[in-house]
């Protein structure tokens, strides 16, 4: 090693940039605005300009594009600059922008983002600051409970809550001469009769790996009669109920009502909608949000028809297992220099007549009272959508916990995949996953 | 003054390479210094830090997912770099000739690699894998069955390797500007001493061009380790972790998790191996690579 | 004066099929497997033209019911903030300053390690390499901060994806041309340093002529991998007049909604194209020509 100038300088820097990498490595900056309660009116506001962030496909950014511009004329003064994309890897760049303290003003964020980001109550702001600018009386309290962070704090506001349900492939079930399954006996009976009637690769449910376990979590849920993970986010489950609930989904693969992970790795490694066994009637069912239908109606093949099939009941008898997630929310960022203004932004967006008429219903069916009456009037909620809610809602559904997407959990490589894989490929017995799920949910869950 | 205007004129290169050594110092250095001190802790970028621990490290080599990922990087650098290797020189070796059309043939096979990791490759390579794809039916009309790709553990490192190979593109170019450095009279002299087109190949093109052929082995070696969007868009590292290159576990845990400490520590873990193999490299250079400045 | 030969000897007939033959082949083998590279391009323009629906059912490259509307949607515009033209043009605006000034980084950097030797040239030489051995994700998150600390985040001039450049930060570039340059024979230095030129002159006048098929190639690759670099714009522009191409594409890939396939592949391809005829362009500096001969001895 060369001693000398040249080497001095080297050691400074190194020791330097370590010094300063350890610095920000504390937690995050919060220079945050003084978190008093907002006491001036709607009417008071400064000129300004606020950022607004938010993800989605195209008739979401075009819908929020114009009620920004309706707003801007609203409030002549106030400038809002719109950053928009669509949802794969938004959320890095957010993450990013929250930890570094530069997020937008306002922020469409999605529910785990407040357990994740926002765990020590220091990047979302406390909304019930602003609460004289937006309406939160529109919001169902308990509602309101589910949006705070660990210090209680109102981290966002729900746009819209959703849940999973069955929707089937009316056409297929006809051809098969069966009706639509309502219960999970039903279902059972329906894999052995597509398989007799129309052939083996005919499946009346295609369930992928996420799928699988969320509905592993409605039938122990329906027998258990509790969210399978609680509010204080605690596993209620023991390592054998999960074993219950693989076995439960060997089941279906054994009874051919669901074909297996490998089946569908060789269909293409596509998603259902893309996939030409469901475009075809192959696979004549699906488990998806209640707003999310469209996709699936969109793609499917000529003379085939989708339609709500509502919950199966008989997977429990405490309950109907069925649960559901607050779906996205907007927040403000602590950091934020306008949050009066920002806050204005947020409710003409969620409760205003004007601003809720042009955004629709492209956050799914909104959560705000006042916004559902005037879309409902207006006729402007999807009909397919507002049956898939209602079949949610009708099952009287548990809440969520965002700690069952946790990045650990969910997604390439973590838990979920790996696991139902093995069992599906038969490389691990029900008993096997069962053990490493239980490992799998012990990291991520409080208890 | 004139002991810099020494220093100056005995280190002219130094100056040359200040740019180098600024961006260095001011691009490179503090995000380099970063990860490493990370590696060595538990540190989350949304929760801090709480310890120093060596955990992460060991836990490369223990843990059953990492350390099988690090044998999957292993074994898919091993088998795509020579076969690149090889496909480059030999295809570029070819398009070296006077062909008539020589121009639309080396841009149609660089194609491959300008297609890149676009979109359309992840959905192409799955619709001509699956299994009712393109690929099953050429094997069907030769009677055969082909397994299937994508769900076999067996074989889906496979296509990744293909796609990996496919893409020789970048490196054929390489050698085709190396061959443009090989004078024609070397070749015209041989053919006049009857040396036939392979002999012509063996001692002259390839001696000559062995700098290149060695930085193509190292840069190679080095993106092979590091390779991320082919397994990723195409199988997500399945099925049943077959294409989980180290890679894949390094995106999650930096981008997903936000676990900085063990994202480093394999990111780290996988520099040592790619220095460790380029100190081989270079050591083995005294033995086959010839510079032409140095008249060795 | 020879007499015009009248016949060919029966050898001489062998020779000329065994060559028109072995041409024959070549041309086959070339073309075979040329069709298998390029495969997946036709595929891909195929596509642009088919239904969603279609593109995941059917096999055929071409489409059977050809329609237009992938391109139509391909021309949104976003409330009027970004199109594909404006995401094209973005992209070069920092495109070019990268390549530009990545080659002459590298260069003087390249020249400065291969041709001379001073004190902890070894040492910066395994530096720079190094640099090449860490995966780049790990680095993201700590140059995230560094460039907000400065500022640059967001830029309007995408700094922080260009600026880097202009410090040789490209070690495959800087290593490539090293090479190239220790194959290089030191005679014509010898003799220009004799006629009285510096060291700059040199590099000019001798080395990047001689250099020119390496130079060019650095430039083509910087040209594709920065047109193609997703992560630097997803993490710096935050303003959507200012996205380049890549972010672009995936402006309306939500899985959520669903997403039309047609139209995704019609803007990469537009975006590539720019990409396949650059490489078209720079052919002529792979063909023969320029300082072909190498130095006469």
């Amino acid at each position: 090693m060369k001693k000398g100038l040249f080497g001095s300088v080297m050691t400074s820097v190194l020791a330097a940039s370590m010094l300063a990498g350890c610095s920000s490595a504390a937690a995050p900056a919060a220079t945050a605005a003084a978190a008093s309660v907002d006491s001036k009116s709607a009417s008071e506001y400064d000129t300004c300009t606020i950022r607004f962030d938010w993800w989605g496909g195209d008739t979401r950014h075009a819908a929020t594009q114009k009620a920004v511009d309706a707003f801007m004329k609203k409030y002549p003064g106030i400038t809002v600059e719109v950053n928009f994309g669509a949802w794969t890897d938004w959320e890095t760049a957010r993450a990013l922008e929250y930890q570094s303290g530069t997020g937008s003003d306002l922020t469409q964020i999605n529910y785990s983002w407040i357990s994740d980001y926002d765990a020590d109550g220091n990047t979302f702001l406390d909304l019930n600051t602003e609460s004289s600018i937006i309406d939160l009386t529109q919001y169902d309290s308990t509602l309101l409970k589910t949006c705070e962070d660990s210090k209680g704090q109102l981290a966002g506001i729900p746009l819209a809550v959703t849940g999973r349900t069955f929707y089937w492939n009316k056409t297929t079930f006809t051809k098969a001469g069966i009706s639509t399954p309502t219960s999970l006996d039903e279902l059972l009976a329906a894999g052995k009769t597509f398989k007799e009637k129309l052939g083996d690769d005919y499946y009346p449910l295609e369930l992928g790996e996420y799928d699988r376990m969320l509905l592993v979590s409605f039938y122990l849920q329906a027998q258990t009669g509790e969210p399978i993970i609680d509010a204080s986010g605690k596993l209620t489950v023991t390592q054998d109920q999960l074993k219950d609930g693989l076995d439960f989904i060997q089941k279906l693969e054994d009874n051919h009502v669901i074909p297996t992970l490998a089946t569908i790795a060789g269909d293409g490694n596509v998603t259902l909608n893309e996939n030409p066994k469901f475009i075809d009637g192959h696979y004549a069912g699906v488990f998806e949000w209640d707003s999310a239908p469209a996709k699936y109606i969109k793609n499917l093949g000529e003379g085939q028809e989708l339609v709500v099939g509502g919950e199966l009941k008989g997977l429990g008898d405490k309950a109907t297992g069925v649960s559901d997630k607050v779906s996205m929310l907007f927040a403000i960022t602590k950091t934020s220099e306008h949050p009066h203004e920002a806050a204005m932004l947020l409710n003409y967006l969620v409760n205003d007549e004007e601003g809720v008429t042009i955004l629709g219903s492209e956050r799914g069916i909104p959560s705000s009272k006042a916004a559902y009456d005037i879309l409902d009037k207006a006729g402007k909620i999807d009909k397919t959508v507002a049956a898939a809610h209602k079949a949610v809602m009708d099952a009287d559904p548990m809440s969520f916990s965002p700690l069952f997407d946790n990045a650990k959990l969910k997604g390439t490589s973590a838990a979920y995949t790996t696991i139902f894989d093995a069992v599906s490929y038969g490389k691990q017995s029900t008993e096997e996953g069962a053990k490493a799920l239980y490992q799998a949910y012990m990291e991520v869950c409080k208890n | 003054m004139s002991k810099f205007k020494k220093f100056a004129k005995n280190n002219i290169g130094f100056f040359f390479c200040l740019p180098w050594l600024i961006g260095f110092l001011v691009f490179k250095l503090y995000p380099f210094c970063s990860s490493l001190f990370y590696s060595f802790t538990d540190y989350n970028l949304f929760k801090g830090m709480t310890q120093f621990t060596l955990k992460n490290y060991i836990n490369v080599f223990a843990n059953d997912t990492e350390r099988t990922a690090l044998l999957v990087t292993f074994k898919y650098a091993f088998m795509t770099v020579p076969l690149k290797l090889v496909f480059a020189l030999f295809i570029a070796y070819i398009l070296n000739f006077k062909i008539k059309g020589v121009n639309f043939f080396r841009t149609a096979y660089y194609i491959p690699s300008i297609l890149g990791g676009s979109v359309a490759i992840a959905v192409l390579w799955k619709a001509l894998f699956k299994d009712d794809g393109v690929i099953h039916t050429l094997f069907a009309l030769f009677g055969a069955s082909s397994p299937s790709f994508l769900s076999d553990p067996g074989w889906a490192l496979f296509i990744i390797c293909l796609l990996r190979v496919w893409q020789f593109g970048s490196a054929m170019v390489i050698f085709l500007a190396a061959l443009k450095g090989v004078p024609n009279d070397l070749y015209e002299a041989a053919s006049i001493d009857g040396a036939g087109k392979w002999k012509q190949f063996f001692s002259i093109t390839v001696p000559l061009i062995t700098p290149v052929i060695f930085y193509n082995l190292v840069t190679q070696l080095v993106q092979a380790f590091q390779e991320f969007n082919g397994p990723f868009i195409i199988t997500q590292g399945g099925p049943l972790n077959s294409t989980t290159l180290m890679s894949l576990l390094i995106y999650n845990n930096a981008f997903k998790i936000y676990d900085m400490g063990k994202a480093s520590a394999q990111a780290w873990v996988l520099f040592v191996i790619l220095m460790i193999f380029t100190l081989i490299a270079f050591w083995s250079q005294k033995h086959w690579v010839y510079y032409q400045d140095e008249g060795r | 004066m020879t007499t015009a030969v009248k016949t060919i000897s029966d050898s001489q007939k062998k020779i000329r099929n065994r060559r028109i033959r072995s041409t024959v082949i070549r041309y086959v083998v070339l073309i075979l497997v040329g069709i298998i590279m390029i495969y997946p391009l036709i595929w891909m323009i195929g596509a642009t033209f088919k239904t969603n629906s279609e593109i995941f059912t059917s096999l055929n490259p071409f489409p059977s019911n050809p329609t237009l509307q992938g391109y139509i949607d391909a021309m949104a515009n976003y409330g009027g903030k970004i199109n594909i033209w404006l995401a094209m043009l973005n992209t070069y605006k920092f495109v070019i300053p990268e390549v530009i000034f990545t080659l002459i980084s590298c260069t003087l950097t390249a020249y400065g390690f291969s041709r001379f030797e001073f004190k902890g040239r070894n040492i910066m030489f395994t530096l720079m390499l190094a640099m090449l051995f860490l995966p780049q994700v790990v680095l993201n998150v700590p140059q995230y901060m560094m460039y907000q600390k400065w500022g640059w985040v967001g830029s309007e001039l995408y700094l922080p994806l260009w600026v880097p450049s202009m410090f040789a930060t490209e070690s495959y570039f800087v290593f490539m041309l090293v090479q190239f340059l220790r194959n290089i024979p030191r005679d014509l230095d010898e003799a220009a340093k004799i006629d009285g030129c510096n060291a700059m002159q040199i590099l000019i006048k001798i080395i990047v002529p001689m250099l020119m098929p390496a130079i060019v190639s650095c430039a083509l690759f910087k040209f594709m991998w920065s047109s193609n670099n997703f992560m630097g714009p997803l993490l710096y522009v935050n303003k959507p007049a200012y996205y380049p191409a890549t972010i672009f594409v995936k402006l309306s890939m939500d899985s959520d909604a669903g997403f039309n396939w047609n139209r995704i592949l019609a803007i990469s391809l537009i975006s590539i194209l720019p990409n396949i005829t650059v490489f078209f362009l720079a052919q002529n500096q792979f063909v023969d020509g320029i300082s072909a001969g190498g130095v006469k001895g």
